[in-house]
């Protein structure tokens, strides 16, 4: 069983509450949930929805194809009623009967019915009943999820939910003659939903991260909201700084400090956050920076998703220093690599840079058992002879770390070339030694990254980078199903690229790249690095991820040219 | 005569520059407060006045042009027990740091802020500054300076800042005292230091301070924000020097650790298992 729910309306119409009701109801239910979040950059008006896939497997991607299309409004029934399966559902009081012909069509009005309990704000769970009527799932876990967020509301609120919930189930049950679920299953209580910005979040908490500061912008403020609900389970500051450069040189003076520190924000923000990109490169301070991408150049899409700052984010602020850029391609993994980001950046005084995007930030994953397999290291604040050389020129490049305040070290950083006391010079001979040292790194952090998630096809070898890895794996079980055999490269830890990454490249099957920007920028970066052609790439911009079927289609395209 | 604080870097001032009597004034004041030069943080931004901490021995982050406020405060957060001062000049503090300096006053972190104040870059060569006069000349100004002088001062105290003092570095002494003032007091202090700027300054000089500057007497009471914001106003022929407006309110980490009922941050170290089973909770 797999299904696919699709529920649209207007900003202000509670669009992500039933994404949020639907998944957390279904996943209590025993169901793997897979949602995806498309909204606009307003608080009220135009068009936003909810994707609620779910399947009594694990999901890893979004399906264009829907069971259930619920409509609060006409627009979400223009946009998406091509996509509604054949013998699909489509609710709401909208369209023309007559379109409706292949497919169950109730011209439920949400809003109307939503009055009958009271108000019409009640038509977003009118349209949860309803669908959950047609699903066949009883109401209990929707009862007490209901308790649960409109608690703090009062029980009036509750109870007019509940009843919001019930008039919506009992308008579609007479048109009902076999739920759409066909497999029940058992609760299962040990499923777990968790977004990007969660799984980021939850990782810096893990991480022992002690303070965080970021300026809000979407799709990053997630992680600033999930990290300041928990600030005090955890003994996290949080401070929300007046921009960018105050939350990177905040997080940078935290960590100087001796605390885990880590910032997030999106591409524009980041370009602000590049001068303290280099400074933390300079006073080689450990730092970790989550880039939550979003199309751009400049204030760009908002609310949308895209993998455009690769290149940008390998190279951001002048000069040469070396960095990690890892990205996540899921929550899991997620909270895995920011706890190996806290610990890389320690052991390498670095910093390390997360490439997460809107897509990843804003989609609920489902896990059985969430793996968490990185453990934070203990802080390596080393002893050292006195005068102390924070700068000590050693063949690692990595100096001894250690704390002011903690000892009798005095401990002097600076942003300008400095000597191994840190103190500023303009000795130049020095200055090139000092550079070797940091640039040196560089060799034994290629070591520690990890080579990309590899599946061989004899067809040809799907490559991508960060969140796209379900969909290109769904894709690709797809092809295998159709007798093309797809293999998978997905990189996590793109920068810098693995040793023995040539070896890899050495044998693969016809690489198709698959990249949500314009140019390629994973396909750019191999070219330069293994002097191998990459001229098969498929990249969207359009600010909305890829979907199953959509990606299946561009890549057969691939395959007549190939 | 030597001192704790006694720094070995070569020092790279201008002969006669006031930024010899601020450091001569900064050392002393921290030698009379009995501080040990492991519990001073120096946090400056970029100018030749950020070249201070250097010759202070001393924790040091020399960090980026206009960005040692948001740096100290991170450090006092973190760790509450050192001393932390920021300290450049008018062009980092006000122009480059002027939107950190804004938040700082808001904030009320418990750090020190000393900018000196020559009312001219210097480290790139005379242009004109934040607290240049109008009409300044200059080779980026030749016509003169069209903008109004920034005044510190009136900012502050109009936002309510806890500590706010004006010194001059002619007068080492005196300098010392506002200093040891500042730095004992609970809160966001702010001295702005008069500073004749000995090559690229040829306005307001030496000579031209000490005509003008003078302090407030014991009569004066540094309480009455709107007396204070009077006498931030005085400027021309007579300029006040001293403690101009204090206001003890709580300071930035006193509130986060009461909310997050936490004491340091210093690296505690993390019971992984403890935190990932509280967690799992939250997404079931």
């Amino acid at each position: 069983m797999d299904l696919n729910l699709l529920v649209g309306g207007e900003a202000g119409q509670g669009v992500q509450t039933v994404s949020g009701a639907l998944s957390t109801i279904l996943q209590r239910s025993g169901y793997f949930v897979f949602s995806i979040e498309d909204y606009q950059s307003r608080i009220r008006g135009g068009h936003s929805f909810t994707q609620v896939r779910f399947s009594t497997t694990p999901l890893r991607a979004a399906l264009k194809e829907v069971d259930i299309l619920a409509c609060l409004n006409e627009e979400t029934y223009q946009l998406h009623r091509r996509r509604v399966k054949e013998g699909g559902w489509v609710l709401g009081a909208v369209g023309n009967e007559r379109e409706a012909h292949f497919q169950h069509f109730l011209p439920l009005n949400f809003e109307k019915i939503a009055e009958g309990v009271g108000n019409k704000i009640f038509a977003n769970i009118v349209a949860v009943g309803a669908i959950l009527g047609i699903l066949g799932l009883d109401l209990e876990s929707a009862d007490s999820y209901l308790e649960e967020i409109f608690a703090r509301k009062g029980e009036e609120i509750v109870e007019k939910n509940k009843q919001a919930l019930r008039r919506g189930r009992d308008e579609v049950i007479p048109y009902v003659s076999s739920p759409l679920i066909e497999e029940t299953r058992r609760g299962n209580s040990s499923l777990l939903v968790l977004d990007g910005n969660q799984a980021l979040g939850w990782g810096a908490l893990l991480s022992g991260c002690q303070f965080y500061s970021a300026y809000p912008m979407t799709p990053s403020t997630g992680i600033l909201n999930f990290i300041s609900s928990h600030a005090k389970e955890y003994g996290v500051v949080v401070e929300q700084a007046e921009d960018e450069i105050a939350a990177i040189n905040m997080a940078i003076g935290a960590s100087y400090a001796g605390a885990r520190a880590m910032t997030a924000t999106s591409g524009g923000g980041f370009c602000l956050m590049a001068e303290g990109l280099g400074l933390a490169a300079m006073t080689e301070t450990p730092l970790v920076v989550v880039d939550a991408q979003r199309p751009g150049p400049s204030t760009g899409l908002p609310t949308r998703t895209s993998q455009g700052d690769l290149e940008f984010v390998i190279h951001a602020s002048h000069d040469e220093f070396p960095r990690f850029v890892f990205a996540p391609r899921d929550p899991q993994e997620a909270i895995n690599l920011v706890i190996r980001a806290f610990n890389l950046a320690e052991k390498y005084q670095v910093p390390v840079i997360i490439l997460s995007d809107q897509y990843l930030a804003d989609s609920k994953w489902t896990y059985e058992n969430l793996e968490v397999k990185e453990r934070p290291d203990a802080p390596q604040f080393s002893s050292f002879p006195l005068p102390y050389r924070r700068y000590l020129i050693s063949p690692s490049g990595v100096s001894p770390r250690a704390i002011p305040g903690l000892g009798k070290a005095l401990v002097v950083a600076d942003s300008d070339e400095h000597d191994e006391f840190g103190h500023l010079t303009e000795d130049l001979n020095l200055r090139v030694e000092m550079h070797k040292k940091r640039m040196r790194k560089k060799e034994t952090m290629r070591k520690e990254v990890r080579l990309p998630y590899h599946r061989e096809g004899k067809d040809l070898t799907l490559i991508g980078w960060g969140s796209t890895w379900g969909v290109i794996e769904e894709a690709g079980e797809r092809l295998k199903a159709e007798g093309i055999d797809s293999g998978i490269i997905h990189f996590s830890e793109i920068y810098p690229l693995p040793l023995q990454i040539e070896e890899l490249f050495s044998h693969v099957s016809l690489p198709v790249v698959v990249e949500n920007n314009y140019g390629g920028q994973l396909a750019n970066l191999l070219e330069r690095e293994l002097k191998l052609p990459f001229p098969f790439r498929i990249n969207s911009y359009n600010g909305r991820p890829f979907l199953v079927e959509e990606l299946l289609l561009k890549v057969k395209e691939v395959g007549k040219n190939g | 005569m030597g001192n704790l604080f006694d720094s070995q870097v070569e020092i790279a001032w201008c002969p006669g520059c006031g930024n010899f009597g601020i450091l001569r004034a900064l050392k002393g004041a921290l030698t009379e407060l009995g501080f040990s030069p492991e519990e001073v943080v120096l946090v400056s931004g970029i100018g030749q006045a950020a070249k201070l901490p250097h010759y202070i021995a001393a924790n040091v982050f020399n960090g980026l042009h206009g960005r040692s406020i948001p740096v100290a405060l991170a450090v006092k957060t973190v760790n509450p027990r050192l001393l932390v001062i920021a300290e450049s000049g008018d062009g980092c503090m006000y122009g480059e740091g002027g939107n950190h300096f804004l938040h700082a006053l808001r904030r009320n972190p418990d750090i020190t802020v000393i900018v000196h104040n020559n009312q001219v870059y210097g480290l790139t060569k005379g242009q004109a500054s934040p607290t240049s006069e109008e009409g300044f000349v200059s080779k980026a100004q030749p016509w003169g300076n069209l903008s109004l002088p920034l005044n510190p001062l009136s900012l502050a105290i109009s936002q309510d800042a806890s500590f706010v003092a004006r010194g001059f570095s002619g007068d080492v002494d005196k300098l010392k005292e506002i200093i040891k003032e500042a730095l004992t007091w609970r809160g966001f202090s702010l001295i702005d230091v008069l500073q004749p700027c000995v090559t690229f300054n040829r306005v307001n000089t030496f000579a031209w301070y000490k005509e003008r500057v003078y302090y407030l007497d014991d009569s004066y009471q540094p309480e009455d924000r709107i007396k204070a914001l009077e006498k931030s106003l005085e400027w021309g022929d007579k300029i006040p020097l001293g403690v101009i407006y204090q206001h003890q309110r709580p300071t930035f980490q006193d509130k986060i650790y009461s909310q997050i009922e936490e004491e340091d941050l210093i690296y505690r170290g993390v019971n992984f298992d403890d935190l990932f089973s509280r967690g799992l909770r939250l997404f079931t």
